[in-house]
């Protein structure tokens, strides 16, 4: 790991190669037809800015600002090429996607709030929490990592659940689920 | 040449998910959005604003004193002397906390507190280690609770932010996978045109490129908020009920029942312990429990460089012997993602040019959540059904934000610190009166955005004026520029009368309308 003037020399060639693969990434997608060694360069320069980061500050903190400069470098990228357009616009060839039409009315509603809400929660609270009672981890890991799969599977069962047109198939599935993961979790206590 | 039908096969075939799927998931995205919009908004708006606690702390008392260079054993050990005697002096004698100068804030925090009575007090130190000032940043106070429980009840609050992090995060996952042309797009921004193609544009290359930094804080903001109803559960299958067991083993070892009198532990020693071990580790938090107690605990915190924790904690009995590490640092991957939780969800593992790209993002964030609902309400108004009610109202839950968090500071400014809630609360009642009386969008906006922009740039000489040389302290410079910035932006978006054509483009796949 770097001390603070290497770190700062190390941060910018990790600049200088996100930036890189980031401009041949924008020719690659932006361009016509097939452009596999531009995309191909592109994610190896972005691997570079990665690797030159943790080698400045180490591989914790260096991806972690790594992470944070594509950011702002993509985004830069994607304001220079900003296109200005006129304020009326001609239609667009291919109409847009649009959110699926659904039957609507209020209990339906009802039902898929308390189905990605408090059903999703407590099955995923109920995985979460099977999973740091018994994973042969140390217990501080499988605790911690069992809670950060919580808001994982809760967020997974809220998308699924309000885009699945399907309320019985969500229902059972969450049921079933929350019943296995509190039995694993709750049995072993009530039987012993 | 190819026909269109060829072309347009190959241009679906190219596409990452299929229509249906994509229509699904954006339906699910939709509701999910809307359901949520104001709590991210208001949620990921004060984040943005936390990152900067610290420097706003400073924004409010200019005056008290920073402490630029490491601090020695010998003053952290003077600290913990002077804030235990000050505590005997306030009756508040329990715990002692000490959050030392670092990257993210060059202050010494003195803070002590008896639980069970209600008494405490918070102290900035100076280099020499005496309590010079009391910390006084009623509205930075207001902002941190605003984001952690949103002034609601601890636990509810909590949660409540934590469901809306699972939320955010779910939109996120939903956001991603009704993105049918996720590569092919990640370049095109069209501004100027349609309403809806440019906010798709913008709400779509802002989601993608901050990706990152987006699942970072909504997942760690997630499960700090549900940590509390997790642990509660997990107490209930294997701690008998005793939440207070499960976050020991978290939190490292509790002070001890014994209340008979002892001396104060040799801090300086512990210190240098530690620094034996690790030369490069410098201090970075105390936390002493049952001070001068037999009992007493003390968790020492230092930092070494090249981790995302604040600290590894050390943890010294009453007599000064080590019991053990939390292994912050070095120790298992849970013990790792434990202490990088807070620093990972706020910004403060890399000092100012963390905090100010975390900054930035966390605006991306916002301007994401405006944006989803300004595409649904315009593709409403496209498709013949406009809702002019909900368009002002939306107007006004978003922009009321920054007239309400600037009145509310000035409140605070001008020594009414029991007033920062209620002006906070009445300036977004008055927005959505407003809203419901006006209709429109447009209008309700540039009804807040004007007087927004004045009451940044009354903020800032009511700033200069109360503190005069003070208010040029760095922080406090960086926040009035700031909002100077910030009165600019809100006087073009107040002045913006742009008028905009019915958006004949899509919500997704931009790159194939109007090309």
């Amino acid at each position: 790991m770097a001390d603070g003037g290497n770190g700062a020399a190390w941060t910018a060639m990790s600049l200088a190669m996100l930036g890189l693969g980031v401009a041949m990434l924008r020719l690659s997608w932006l361009g016509r037809g097939r452009r596999a060694l531009l995309r191909l360069g592109g994610w190896a320069g972005i691997a570079a800015g990665f690797l030159a980061m943790a080698q400045g500050w180490g591989g914790e903190v260096g991806v972690a600002y790594a992470c944070l400069a594509l950011s702002p470098v993509a985004l830069l990228a994607v304001a220079a090429g900003a296109e200005r357009r006129a304020q009326s616009v001609r239609a667009p060839r291919q109409p847009a996607l649009d959110p699926e039409e659904r039957p609507s009315s209020w209990t339906r509603s009802t039902a898929k709030a308390l189905l990605s809400i408090p059903l999703a929660g407590i099955a995923a609270i109920g995985i979460g929490v099977a999973f740091a009672l018994h994973m042969p981890m140390e217990p501080v890991d499988r605790i911690v990592i069992g809670g950060l799969l919580v808001p994982v599977l809760w967020g997974g069962g809220m998308a699924w659940t309000l885009s699945d047109a399907r309320l019985l198939r969500a229902t059972l599935v969450l049921t079933g689920v929350s019943l296995a993961a509190y039995a694993s979790a709750f049995l072993p206590k009530v039987l012993g | 040449m190819a026909s269109l039908p060829q072309t347009e096969a190959r241009r679906r075939k190219r596409q990452i998910f299929k229509p249906h799927f994509v229509r699904a998931m954006l339906a699910g995205h939709s509701a999910l959005g809307l359901a949520f919009a104001w709590l991210i908004y208001v949620v990921c708006l004060t984040g943005t604003l936390s990152v900067f606690l610290f420097d706003l702390q400073r924004w409010e008392q200019p005056h008290a004193p920073i402490v630029d260079r490491a601090p020695s054993p010998e003053l952290i050990d003077r600290v913990v002397r002077t804030a235990y005697a000050k505590a005997l002096a306030e009756d508040a004698v329990d715990d002692i906390s000490i959050r030392g100068p670092d990257a993210v804030s060059p202050r010494l925090l003195v803070s002590f507190d008896d639980h069970e009575k209600g008494t405490g007090g918070n102290w900035l130190a100076d280099r020499e280690g005496n309590l010079v000032v009391r910390l006084d940043a009623p509205w930075t106070a207001f902002l941190a609770k605003l984001h952690i429980n949103l002034h609601l009840p601890r636990t509810w609050g909590m949660f409540l932010v934590g469901l809306t992090g699972v939320a955010l995060l779910s939109s996120l996952v939903s956001g991603l996978l009704s993105h049918p042309r996720i590569f092919k797009d990640a370049f095109a921004l069209r501004w100027g045109g349609a309403k809806r193609l440019e906010q798709a544009d913008l709400h779509n290359r802002l989601g993608v490129w901050g990706l990152p930094f987006h699942i970072a804080v909504s997942l760690t903001g997630a499960l700090l908020g549900l940590a509390t109803l997790i642990v509660g559960v997990l107490a209930l299958a294997a701690y008998d009920g005793d939440s207070g067991k499960a976050f020991a083993l978290l939190l490292g070892p509790r002070a001890g029942a014994d209340a008979a009198p002892a001396p104060l532990p040799d801090v300086a020693a512990m210190i240098r312990r530690v620094q034996a071990q690790h030369p490069e580790a410098r201090f970075a938090r105390l936390r002493m429990e049952h001070a001068a107690t037999a009992g007493q605990i003390v968790h020492l915190e230092m930092r070494r460089p090249g981790h995302l924790a604040l600290g590894n904690a050390y943890y010294f009995d009453g007599q000064g012997r080590l019991l053990g590490d939390g292994g912050y640092e070095t120790g298992s991957i849970g013990r790792q993602i434990l202490a990088a939780l807070a620093p990972l969800h706020f910004g403060w593992f890399g000092g100012s040019p963390v905090k100010i790209v975390y900054g930035l993002l966390g605006l991306a964030l916002t301007v994401i959540t405006h944006s989803g609902v300004v595409i649904w309400l315009a593709r409403r108004r496209d498709a013949g059904r406009p809702a002019p009610l909900w368009e002002s109202l939306w107007a006004a839950g978003a922009w009321s934000q920054p007239l309400a968090l600037i009145l509310s500071a000035a409140v605070s400014l001008a020594g009414y610190p029991a007033a920062i809630l209620p002006a906070y609360a009445a300036t977004l009642l008055v927005s959505l009166i407003l809203a419901t009386a006006v209709r429109s969008g447009p209008a309700t906006t540039r009804a807040l955005c004007a007087p927004a922009a004045l009451a940044a740039l009354g903020l800032v000489a009511a700033h200069v004026g109360q503190w005069r040389a003070h208010a040029f302290d760095a922080s406090a410079l960086a926040i009035n520029a700031a909002l100077l910035a910030c009165a600019a932006a809100l006087l073009l978006r107040a002045g913006s009368r742009r008028p905009r054509p019915a958006a004949q483009a899509g919500f997704l796949p931009q790159a194939q309308a109007g090309d």
